[in-house]
């Protein structure tokens, strides 16, 4: 295992830096990382990275391969465009985890902002915590795992993917064009899973899916303007 | 006394209460919604028309015409990238959708950029196999939606485009109907088959241009600072927006003005939103200027360019290259019925049906896309021979004059006869004396 001190590292430089040390050996531990940006941004092949602290945005984007573990909190759009490989945060995060993220599986332990999954097309996304609103907005894919409570619109205009929740709120709480459902014995089990393999306390039983209304129109809650002549009687000034 | 007679007044002309005004209430009142229209807006705009372009006289020297070489290639997005984009002539063809279009329509105008040398940009949706295996270049949209799109797609892009608005619709994204929605767009897409799709309206992974300057950063680590990165933006706050674009480092900007077509779009969109192209070229220019990177940055204009003097002026004003779409889609055989957005495109271009698709010959239609970017390279050429320039980039805007006292106040060049320039110079004096 080698390690890495970034504590005097531009962060221009930090990637190229990464790169040539994981050649020396597979298994990484990065020290003093201090919110830098687009720490292993585009990382690809078999490697083991852990970051000792938090990092900044763009955390893992376009990953391909690795297991990159952040034992802090992460910055907005960790994991963005991500191909494969795990993307693990120890603590919590911040808006649009793993947008449009291909494949891989990203898992955050504490709880995340708005827009985790934004248009995601692959993969998993696990939130072991609370997601904040609009969770899984225009997906187009993949498994968005909400262990916690929902954020407001969740779901809104998915065109596919599947997003699975325990929160008994949750039909309260779901965007447009998606539907509450049963879980199926196959999605019971790729989730109990998923739980074994990172040491998750659940039990895939227990959850519900916010899935995509698959018809050929999807309709817009604030599309059309909601006229109400009734309500707007109060406004009425008798003249004369 | 005879009984008076109700007199009728045929044919009257109606300035607002028009045949269209008519249509487009009956249509709202009865379906209690607005239109979606494709090609973009008929509406009459303020065009390069308006600009005439000087001869060389006895002030300097024509080149000639037939004996005399014209430098057309050109050199696109050298601010920061390692490899810019080099195309054999100034006219690249602009970002129209595998979903908008056929398979067949995106394969012939790739083929044709094989002919003439030039460069195709994919459009929203993924890239097609086909496309970029026939093209000569080939350009990547990174869009809000990212459909289709994956670390491979920046792999194969010569140049990349951050699309942050389309000049048919700006502040507005994709619409393709589900009938253009077929098994294979689906595929590409990575959508279910068969539905409306209103994609993303603003890109998840830059929220404003804070972020957008570490995503930059991410793009060129991506790239590894070889492939040109162009943002491309709809003409509205040109002025602050190419601000932006300097400050977040990209190498060159596609600017599409309000007269640029689109596969579907609402009406209201395509008739009032955004500025004409040639405003919003001047105002790009004078903006690059200011900000002392006129000479680094590129700059790709698009929006109603329909031939080689469209070419010469938007050169003359200060751009880099032109973008074709619907011109391109003419030279195919489309004849801008502007119904796009049902699918049922007769002749094989704007449709997924597979019988109407077969009316489109590849081969024949690559050929003819490829004449025509030959045939406006050459009146280019010709226009600018004519103005005494060796290579189309030297054309300048010294070589133009307005025709209108709107052409002149909209772009500061001086009106023809007088030379008076009304507001803001262009690199004019504006001494008129008023």
């Amino acid at each position: 295992m080698e390690y890495l001190d970034l504590a005097k590292v531009e962060n221009e430089k930090v990637n190229v830096l990464i790169k040539d040390k994981l050649k020396e050996s597979n298994e990484l531990v990065l020290k003093n990382v201090n919110s830098m940006h687009n720490i292993c941004a585009g990382l690809s092949g078999d490697c083991q990275v852990t970051i000792e602290d938090s990092t900044g945005l763009y955390t893992g984007s376009f990953l391909e391969g690795p297991t990159l573990r952040i034992k802090g909190n992460v910055g907005w759009y960790a994991g963005d465009d991500m191909m494969s490989g795990e993307l693990i945060v120890e603590k919590n995060t911040g808006c649009n985890i793993g947008a449009y993220i291909n494949g891989g599986t990203i898992v955050i332990y504490g709880n995340t902002g708005s827009r985790v999954g934004y248009g995601m097309k692959g993969g998993n996304i696990i939130v072991c915590g609370s997601a904040g609103r609009w969770a899984g907005v225009m997906a187009m894919g993949g498994d968005l795992i909400i262990l916690g409570a929902l954020g407001k619109e969740c779901g809104e205009s998915m065109y596919s993917g599947k997003i699975f929740t325990r929160d008994p709120e949750a039909e309260s709480k779901m965007g447009g064009n998606v539907f509450y459902d049963t879980i199926t014995a196959a999605e019971t089990e790729k989730l109990d899973h998923l739980f074994s393999q990172y040491e998750i306390a659940a039990d895939g039983k227990d959850f519900h899916v916010i899935r995509p209304v698959l018809s050929g129109r999807h309709e817009y809650a604030l599309f059309k303007p909601d006229l109400k002549p009734e309500l707007a009687k109060k406004y009425f000034v008798k003249r004369g | 006394m005879a009984d008076k007679k109700q007199v009728t007044i045929h044919n009257a002309p109606k300035a607002t209460w028009n045949k269209e005004i008519l249509s487009e209430i009956d249509y709202k009142a009865t379906n209690g919604k607005y239109r979606i229209r494709g090609c973009g807006s008929p509406r009459p705009m303020p065009k390069f028309d308006d600009l005439m372009i000087l001869p060389s006289q006895l002030t300097r020297m024509p080149i000639d015409t037939y004996r005399e070489d014209c430098e057309t290639r050109t050199v696109l997005g050298a601010r920061f990238a390692k490899k810019p984009l080099i195309i054999e002539t100034p006219v690249m063809i602009a970002g129209m959708s595998y979903g908008a279009l056929s398979k067949e329509a995106k394969i012939a105008l790739a083929k044709a950029t094989k002919l003439v040398g030039t460069v195709i940009s994919n459009g929203e949706g993924g890239i097609l196999p086909e496309e970029l295996e026939n093209s000569y270049r080939q350009s990547v949209q990174i869009l809000a939606s990212r459909m289709g799109f994956t670390r491979r797609n920046m792999e194969v892009a010569d140049m990349l485009e951050v699309l942050y608005g389309i000049g048919a619709k700006p502040g507005l994204s994709g619409h393709l109907m589900g009938e253009k929605i077929s098994e294979e767009i689906a595929e590409v897409r990575k959508i279910p088959i068969g539905i409306d799709l209103h994609s993303h309206p603003r890109a998840g992974d830059a929220f404003g241009a804070d972020d957008m300057v570490v995503k930059m950063q991410q793009l060129r680590e991506m790239t590894d600072w070889e492939t040109p990165i162009f943002c491309k933006i709809a003409a509205g706050r040109v002025r602050d927006d190419i601000k932006i674009a300097i400050k977040l480092g990209f190498d060159g900007i596609i600017l599409d003005g309000c007269s640029a077509g689109t596969g579907a779009a609402p009406v209201m969109a395509t008739d009032h939103l955004g500025i004409p192209t040639m405003p919003a070229l001047v105002a790009a220019v004078r903006t690059l200027e200011e900000m002392g990177v006129k000479e680094e940055m590129s700059l790709i204009v698009s929006g109603g360019i329909t031939n080689g003097a469209d070419l010469a002026k938007a050169l003359a004003i200060g751009a880099d290259a032109v973008a074709i779409g619907t011109a391109a889609m003419v030279a195919m055989g489309c004849r801008v019925c502007m119904n796009c957005q049902t699918g049922k495109c007769a002749f094989g271009i704007g449709t997924q049906d597979p019988e109407l698709r077969q009316n489109l010959d590849v081969d024949e239609a690559a050929e003819r896309v490829a004449n025509y970017i030959k045939a406006i390279t050459a009146e280019t050429v010709l226009l600018a021979k004519s103005a005494g320039k060796t290579k189309l980039k030297n054309l300048e805007r010294e070589d133009l004059r307005a025709l209108t006292l709107e052409a002149c106040a909209m772009t500061g060049i001086p009106l023809v006869g007088s030379d008076l320039v009304i507001g803001k110079g262009f690199g004019f004096s504006a001494d008129n004396g008023l």
